[in-house]
């Protein structure tokens, strides 16, 4: 009985994870139709690798506008001029992180979890570029529709 | 409920809370003059701890440029890896060299000194 009952409960799980998970195109099948329109712009991808804490998905802010959410092994990206950004996000406590681009600069944001008191806090961390494409070549978009060219 | 385990829930209460709210990065004002033409190579890792309890590596090999001045020295910025300041947020940071020691980062968003105490000594070749 405790068997049945452990394993519905890891189905359930499973269940409920893969529903709050991704399900657009991976990084990897968009790579060629997301290039950076204009030079004098720089592109800041974002993009969540753990399914810990799945349910949690707040927005994310970017200089206070909202340019996407942190969903589960999903990516979106924002093309930006040159200059100074913070990323918010907020669960119980705001967590912002800030940083310069340049123009053509590709920033990687990867959005973490960490233990909060009743919900757990998600916050961008800045990660190098090898860094950044390694992980983000699995996550599957979550971002606004990509314009055909 | 014992006594043993109220204190229990009462400390756990208190670690739970404590990890979740780190200390905000201490900053000081100041003004960057953009100057440029200087570089150095760091020969040897360091780790510089901060005072809201997380530190940063500058890794070994890399080269820092000299981007200007403030009051408290001389401001550097690498291309070899991502520099962060971590507290209650995290802020991306350059480096502030006085006289072969690291005293500190200028965060270049907020334009704002944030000391490291005591300073550290920095192993460099030009």
């Amino acid at each position: 009985m405790k068997r049945t009952v452990a394993a519905v409960l890891v189905l359930g799980a499973a269940a409920l994870l893969s529903a709050c998970a991704s399900s657009g195109p991976k990084f990897s099948e968009m790579a060629t139709s997301m290039s950076v329109s204009k030079p004098e712009m720089g592109r800041i991808y974002f993009y969540r690798t753990t399914v810990l804490g799945a349910a949690v998905q707040p927005d994310v802010r970017l200089n206070g506008e909202v340019v996407g959410k942190a969903v589960p092994h999903g990516f979106f990206y924002a093309d930006r001029p040159a200059g100074n950004y913070q990323v918010a996000t907020e669960t119980e406590v705001e967590r912002k992180l800030t940083f310069t681009l340049d123009a053509g600069q590709v920033r990687y944001v990867r959005l973490n979890i960490s233990m909060g008191f009743f919900v757990g806090h998600v916050y961008g961390e800045l990660v190098d570029e090898a860094k950044g494409q390694a992980e983000i070549v699995d996550m599957r978009y979550v971002g606004a529709p990509v314009p055909k060219p | 409920m014992s006594v043993a385990r109220a204190r229990r829930t009462v400390l756990g209460v208190i670690v739970a809370l404590v990890t979740a709210c780190a200390p905000t990065v201490v900053q000081e004002a100041t003004q960057l003059t953009p100057v440029s033409g200087k570089t150095f190579r760091l020969t040897r890792a360091v780790t510089v701890p901060l005072s809201t309890g997380y530190s940063t590596t500058l890794r070994a090999g890399t080269r820092w440029d000299l981007v200007g001045t403030v009051a408290q020295g001389e401001v550097y910025r690498t291309k070899d890896q991502i520099v962060t300041v971590e507290g209650a947020h995290i802020h991306e940071g350059f480096i502030v060299v006085s006289q072969g020691t690291m005293v500190g980062f200028y965060l270049p968003v907020e334009r704002t000194f944030a000391p490291v105490t005591p300073a550290v000594p920095l192993s460099i070749e030009p």
